[in-house]
């Protein structure tokens, strides 16, 4: 039997960058295929190559025995491969159907859409491969493990037989991960073949058949999960050990760094986004919010930075009250920030690296003379920052939108560290980046801690938070429903608190 | 309530229009004047309503394929000046379907603009609006300077379309005249104001609104509006599903083009003007555009929107002693009422306060001044905007992606 696909000698070079070099990969019928490797290793690159988004320099592809070249997704999708992409590809104001079926409508005549034919074809998919959505709901009132299924629906729809997952679980808490995988083992069942793109490695072996490595460009290994540890996989990625986020001993001392109390924050109609939350992060200390995302734990933030006003409570930054102090005061009191998003907040895509590395600090040394920029500071700053983080880069004056997100996320996390902070909120500071660049961050959190940085950390990644932090409390709806420690807790049990599983089940917080 | 929330949308919208000419009836009742509800009012608002209502047609098409077309205006001026041209020399008809070439023409530069060059929509949008009189006036002085009664700044008449007049209602038996004259409170008002909609409809005005329903019917009921609303949502989820994003953004502004275009041969038509006038069309293509936010980005709401705008205009054009235009202002303080009955219930202080003190101003000034202004059923319909967007804007749903400049394989 012919393998599902094929890929020979897969090379693709974008100016400056080898982004895939001589890859090869060969993906068996009804297989479950994992594909790992750090950030910049060159998996999204390939897979856009497979589904038709770039056209690969040189190589070949077979796809089912025959050879192809895509030229856009069209030809992928008509081969029979369908894209579940990490950022959905959903547009929120329209119906899950209304997604699933576009461009793939059934017709009646005159141009109609057979809406009615369209839900029949929806409703049996769905059924056989026992997805769960309802059609007619809009996709901004759907949970994201909701939106995942939609995303897989999509592509099943089209008929596709092949199906490659970007990155599935990244947006999920574990509870939302098991039920992914049991989706995914379903779909193999019916006879699917799965290309599962992935970082997380005891996810990795946990569901795949096969699993290749990928490392700077090019493909360095094909393993059975058998024959494999985490360990192994590490070191095949990175070529060192897999680093782990424990901290040793404690270092909290018992000076308040960060005061909230009774902080509630409102919209624009009056819900209420964060209720009376009080919280205490002390010098040396790390404080870890878990939640599922959107909980409250982004609008707590922004109330903390200054970019939300607050409805009632008090916001104390080291003794000074900051409750209605504009944002470039509470930076200059040493607040050290790593947005949630660092395309939309953290980062002026356009602007060379230097520019962004100013960003919240172009009030201070070395960034300012006087009213004056200094830009022989601010790139000598950028460099070290560069250096420091392992900022991978051909110089500080690219754009930052040519840098990988996981360089990106370094650029950010070395800009805040490198400045001094005193108070760090970092949320999700290692989201999409990979294994090494991850260990730098933890090690700069770690030492800061060491020398009294108060650290409030969010993070969706519960060995992360379950590993760095002294004190984790749990947010739902708003609200800290559960402040727990760390060395009492499982990343399983951690994420029953998140859904709230673990109160009905009678568990006391 | 909730029985009223049942109701199918066709019969909550007539209630609350019954309930606007009992307002308006009850209100022109002391100012001693029945230009509220008056048949001239409504046709004077249906025609004054519709180049807004093509406007906005034309701004839901580009806005829902994700591109922001504040060019309106200048591809109205378009309209305009193809419109009188090919009225002039191919006839009534050839007017009309030239008007909405020449729209479509800046709709095609607004387009090449923004998808294929990436330039903002606004300023693309800002260009089109200053190219587009420099072009009509140079075309003029071509042109119409040779024509008998032209000149660098106006066509000789043009010619229109005929007119309809609905059999029954308002001719032969003239039903709704007969109910008119019979001068019965509210049920003379509500036959006078329909039977001024159903009398001497132009097939221009006939066409606009059955646009309406037809934009609808194609932007949510065929593939060619998905796909186009994918493009103003989410274009990268079209893309993903190999939709042409380029082509449908590119068809979607050429049409608004178009639609701007006719909104321009409306007003040369003799519905409106029945000449061209430099200058005539007095900023209404970003009334359209008006309409569009009013009316959430739907059709139907747009409609509801410009007849709503065009209203004013109807019953200042001919209130000689001004006191239709004096009793319009109680109409602003009682609707003012409903804003703030409407914010408080939903507990938005803010508005709430605000509303009352806008409507205690209304009130005042209706009864302190005998008459008011002629200027202020000129701005009124620019003061409903800045209303609406003050207290309604939270409820409105733009697409997604309006504005947004979009790259392809960028996803």
């Amino acid at each position: 039997m012919a393998p599902a696909i094929e890929l020979r000698g897969i090379t693709k070079r974008f100016p400056g960058v080898i982004a895939n070099e001589a890859v090869d990969l060969t993906v068996a019928e009804g297989e479950i295929h994992a594909i790992c490797g750090e950030n910049g290793a060159g998996k999204s690159t390939l897979m856009k190559i497979l589904y038709g988004m770039q056209a690969a320099d040189e190589g070949s592809m077979t796809v089912f025995g025959k050879e192809v070249h895509f030229a856009s997704p069209n030809d992928a999708i008509d081969a029979g491969i369908g894209m579940v992409h990490q950022h959905f590809m959903l547009a929120d104001q329209l119906t899950v159907l209304e997604n699933v079926i576009l461009g793939a409508e059934p017709m009646r005549s005159g141009g109609r859409i057979d809406f009615a034919a369209a839900k029949q074809h929806l409703v049996k998919v769905s059924e056989a491969y026992g997805l769960d959505v309802a059609p007619d709901e809009l996709i901004e009132a759907l949970e994201v493990g909701e939106r995942q299924r939609v995303e897989i629906i999509k592509v099943l729809y089209r008929g596709a037989r092949i199906l490659i997952l970007d990155e599935p679980t990244a947006v999920l808490v574990p509870q939302e991960v098991d039920e992914l995988f049991r989706n995914l083992r379903e779909l193999k069942e019916g006879g699917a073949t799965i290309l599962f793109i992935d970082h997380k490695l005891d996810e990795v072996l946990e569901i795949a058949d096969t699993i290749t490595v990928l490392r700077q460009g090019r493909s360095i290994a094909t393993v059975k999960p058998a024959d494999v540890t985490a360990s192994d996989l590490a070191e095949l990625m990175v070529g060192s050990e897999l680093p782990t986020p424990e901290t040793t001993e404690s270092t909290v001392t018992d000076v308040v760094a960060l005061a909230i109390t009774g902080v509630t924050v409102t919209d624009e109609e009056d819900r209420t986004l964060v209720n009376d939350v009080s919280l205490r992060v002390h010098r040396g200390e790390v404080v870890g919010i878990a939640g599922v995302e959107g909980n409250g734990q982004s609008e707590l933030v922004d109330a903390i930075v200054g970019t939300r006003a607050v409805a009632s409570g008090t916001i104390f930054l080291l003794g000074d009250d900051v409750t209605r102090a504009p944002v470039r005061h509470r930076r200059e009191l040493g607040l050290g920030y790593v947005p949630q998003d660092r395309q939309e907040e953290g980062m002026l895509l356009p602007a060379p690296l230097w520019e962004n590395a100013m960003l919240g600090h172009q009030t201070r040394a070395p960034f300012a003379k006087g009213p004056w920029v200094d830009r022989a500071g601010a790139r000598a700053r950028t460099e070290e920052i560069r250096r420091s983080f392992d900022v991978r880069t051909p110089n500080v004056d690219v754009a930052a939108h040519a840098l990988s997100g996981g360089n990106q996320q370094k650029l950010i996390v070395g800009r805040e560290m490198t400045a001094g902070p005193t108070v760090f909120v970092a949320a999700h500071p290692t989201r999409g980046i990979d294994v090494g660049a991850q260990a730098a961050v933890w090690d700069a959190i770690r030492d800061a801690r060491r020398l009294g940085l108060a650290t409030l950390l969010i993070s969706a990644d519960l060995d992360e938070l379950i590993g760095l932090s002294d004190t984790i409390v749990v947010m739902i709806r708003g609200k800290i429903v559960a402040t727990l420690d760390p060395h009492d807790v499982t990343p399983r049990s951690l994420g029953s608190y998140m859904t709230g599983a673990a109160f009905e089940s009678g568990a006391t917080p | 309530m909730r029985r009223f929330a049942e109701l199918p949308a066709w019969a909550r919208w007539a209630l609350y229009a019954a309930l606007g000419v009992l307002l308006l009836t009850i209100v022109q009742g002391f100012d001693d004047t029945n230009r509220l509800t008056a048949a001239s009012s409504s046709q004077a608002m249906l025609r004054w309503g519709m180049p807004i209502l093509l406007a906005g047609l034309g701004g839901l098409f580009a806005e829902r394929a994700g591109i922001v077309n504040i060019g309106l205006e200048g591809m109205m001026i378009l309209g305009t000046w193809f419109g009188a041209w090919g009225a002039l020399n191919y006839g009534a008809w050839a007017g009309l379907l030239l008007g909405i070439a020449g729209g479509a023409l800046g709709g095609l530069i607004h387009a090449i603009a923004t998808i294929s060059f990436g330039v903002d929509h606004v300023i693309s949008g800002v260009a089109v609006n200053i190219l587009a009189p420099g072009a009509t006036r140079f075309l003029s002085s071509e042109i119409f300077t040779g024509y008998d009664g032209g000149s660098i700044t106006q066509s000789p008449r043009v010619p229109g379309v005929g007119h309809i007049t609905v059999p029954v209602l308002a001719s032969g038996p003239d039903l709704l005249g007969d109910v008119m004259r019979a001068d019965v409170f509210f049920f003379s008002d509500v036959a006078g104001l329909t039977r001024g909609l159903a009398t001497q409809l132009s097939l221009v005005t006939l066409i606009a609104l059955l646009l309406v329903p037809f934009t609808a019917w194609l932007l949510w009921r065929t593939r060619f509006g998905l796909r186009l609303r994918v493009c103003g949502e989410r274009p990268e989820a079209g893309e993903s599903q190999g939709i042409n994003v380029y082509r449908y953004k590119y068809v979607a502004v050429v049409i608004s083009g178009g639609f701007a275009g006719l909104a321009g041969a409306f007003i040369v038509s003799p519905e409106l003007s029945g000449i061209y006038l430099e200058g005539q069309t007095t900023g209404r293509g970003f009334i359209g555009l008006a309409a569009l936010i009013l009316g959430n980005w739907r059709p139907s709401g747009i409609l509801i929107g410009a007849l709503l705008f065009g209203y004013p205009f109807g019953v200042g054009l001919r209130d000689l002693d001004g006191a239709a235009s004096h009793s319009l202002l109680l109409v602003n303080a009682i609707a003012l009422v409903g804003v703030a009955v409407w914010a408080h219930r939903r507990g938005q202080r803010t508005s709430t306060i605000l509303a009352v003190v806008l409507s205690g101003l209304a009130a005042m000034w209706y009864l302190v001044a005998e008459e008011v202004p002629d200027w202020w059923t000129d701005i009124l319909p620019y003061v409903i905007v800045l209303v609406v967007l003050v207290f309604f804007t939270q409820r409105l749903r733009p697409p997604a992606a309006a504005g947004r400049p979009y790259r392809k394989g960028e996803a």
